[in-house]
């Protein structure tokens, strides 16, 4: 039970960081970024390439290489779109993350690239006569800090109420002195870093990367941000958490039945919309993008 | 001294013209007025002047630099700011933090505590309810916080949109004589007003715009005539 609970936690906060990690970026411009799972593939893919140096090194090296992907993606492609219509820019970053899934397979071929990542994480903790393995543990320790370190950032920091303006009224927030260039830049450098630990934590527990490694986590977290709320960044983590706490459940209960966990997992997220159709912590307030 | 000055501006939206060649100055410490029938392209102006909206012609000089195209956050670091129509404070936000977005607007960051003390002077709910959600403020609290907010900017220029939109009777009283202090204390003021008759009391000059041109200028005098301003208002000469 408190390993089923434990990794319902863990996958949940696992899906909340994925789904802030969109969320930043659709806050600051109404930008449903799909390219975000390749900002998940290439943490991974440099997880599995940099395996051989020790896994604190690799996983810096993970989160530079991702940040910067995000912030060339920004630079290179959205902000020369920044005016386009918002369906556009859905079919740039559509485009964008179909690109670069086809890069990735030029690269590293279309089979999946392995490494052991740090092979302690499959060993097991025994505790009151629970066992838990490392890789859970590690994984929800990690994801707490993550969103407590991010309630602060929101919350506390000059940075983070521009960031929660913005979302809410970039264009008053620009009146107010806020900065849309680096604001953008730096949201999506926050992105490419939840990227990277999202990455991360994927791998430890399936280290086959394919160009399409990120792909099931994003559609999943973009549902999150639906469900949380999508013009609330506290709304976009518990969507995301509370998909992943579904799915987790879901996987145990159902057993053999597993397969039909996603379509179960739909019919919780029709009835939420159903109920609260702007999503969980939705003010209903319509926005205007950049 | 001449502190904002339009000339032959030219605004609107994709092929949609909305201000035709409208040209005015005003001097430091002036307070002009813009009123006019809805539509007519008075938010426009403002949004214009502030940088929300790009021109697609024409000049606009704050202490004599080309604001004109220039992004809106750099303007308020300019010296001019702007409160928007419906006030659109951020309702999620505390009172505190949403003063604190002023303050990214500031160039002079040293000051900043000396700002928020100078605005709460002005403004006591700022102090009073400085830990509440803005969103949960009554409309001339919150009116009171959007107009906070542009002053701990630090501008040369206010703008206001409609500040007396939604509000009862003697709030607007209140917020007027606060404008009027605002003046006072050396502030350059641009206000949008559906009611004239509460700028008139206190504007050098009362601008008339009808289908985004400029129709007519009264001066404070002639503003406070009634006949003349609505006269002026409707169209029908205000000298007639």
């Amino acid at each position: 039970m408190i390993q089923t609970i434990l990794n319902a936690l863990s996958l949940g906060g696992t899906y909340a960081l994925a789904s802030l990690g969109l969320g930043l970026v659709f806050g600051v411009m109404r930008l449903v970024n799909f390219a975000y799972s390749e900002l998940i593939t290439i943490a991974a893919y440099t997880l599995v390439m940099t395996n051989q140096l020790p896994i604190m090194v690799s996983f810096l090296f993970s989160v530079v290489v991702t940040s910067l992907a995000a912030v060339l993606m920004e630079l290179l492609i959205y902000r020369r779109l920044r005016g386009a219509a918002p369906a556009i820019m859905l079919v740039a970053s559509f485009g964008l993350s179909k690109l670069l899934q086809q890069v990735y397979e030029l690269c590293f071929g279309a089979l999946p690239r392995s490494a052991s990542i740090a092979p302690w994480m499959s060993g097991e903790l025994k505790f009151a006569g629970v066992s838990i393995t490392n890789a859970s543990l590690i994984t929800a320790i990690l994801t707490i800090v993550l969103l407590l370190a991010m309630r602060y950032l929101l919350n506390k920091t000059s940075f983070g109420i521009q960031l929660k303006a913005a979302s809410a009224d970039f264009r008053t927030a620009r009146l107010l002195g806020v900065r849309a260039n680096h604001l953008i830049s730096l949201a999506f450098v926050m992105s490419g870093v939840l990227a990277a630990f999202v990455g991360a934590i994927l791998v430890v527990g399936n280290p086959q990367v394919e160009p399409m490694f990120g792909m099931n986590m994003t559609i999943l977290a973009l549902v999150g941000i639906v469900i949380g709320g999508i013009s609330s960044l506290p709304g976009s983590a518990l969507g995301g958490f509370i998909v992943g706490v579904i799915l987790s459940l879901l996987n145990t209960w159902l057993g053999n039945g597993r397969v039909y966990s996603y379509s179960w997992l739909f019919a919780a997220v029709f009835i939420i919309l159903l109920v609260r159709p702007g999503g969980l912590l939705s003010k209903g307030q319509e926005m205007e993008r950049v | 001294m001449q502190i904002l000055e339009i000339e032959d501006l030219n605004s609107g939206y994709g092929k949609v013209d909305v201000l035709l060649d409208i040209t005015f100055s005003m001097k430091a410490g002036q307070c002009f007025g813009i009123v006019g029938p809805n539509g007519v392209g008075k938010s426009t102006l403002l949004q214009t002047i502030a940088g929300a909206i790009k021109p697609k012609s024409g000049s606009i000089k704050l202490l004599g630099n080309e604001i004109s195209g220039r992004n809106p956050e750099d303007i308020v670091r300019s010296g001019l700011a702007l409160v928007p129509e419906g006030r659109q404070i951020f309702g999620g936000l505390t009172v505190m933090e949403n003063l604190q977005l002023g303050l990214t607007g500031r160039a002079d960051k040293k000051t900043s505590h000396q700002a928020i003390e100078h605005v709460a002077e002005l403004f006591p709910v700022i102090t009073t309810h400085s830990k509440q959600q803005a969103g949960l403020l009554s409309g001339g609290q919150q009116q009171q916080l959007a107009i906070a907010r542009a002053l701990i900017t630090d501008p040369k220029v206010l703008l206001l949109d409609e500040p007396s939109l939604g509000l009862a009777p003697n709030i607007i009283n209140n917020l007027f004589s606060n404008l009027k202090r605002i003046l006072e204390a050396g502030t350059t003021l641009l206000i949008v007003e559906q009611r004239a008759n509460l700028v008139t009391k206190f504007a050098d000059e009362i601008l008339i715009l009808r289908e985004g041109l400029i129709q007519d200028r009264l001066n404070k005098i002639d503003a406070q005539d009634e006949n003349k301003l609505k006269k002026a208002y409707f169209g029908l000469g205000a000298n007639e």
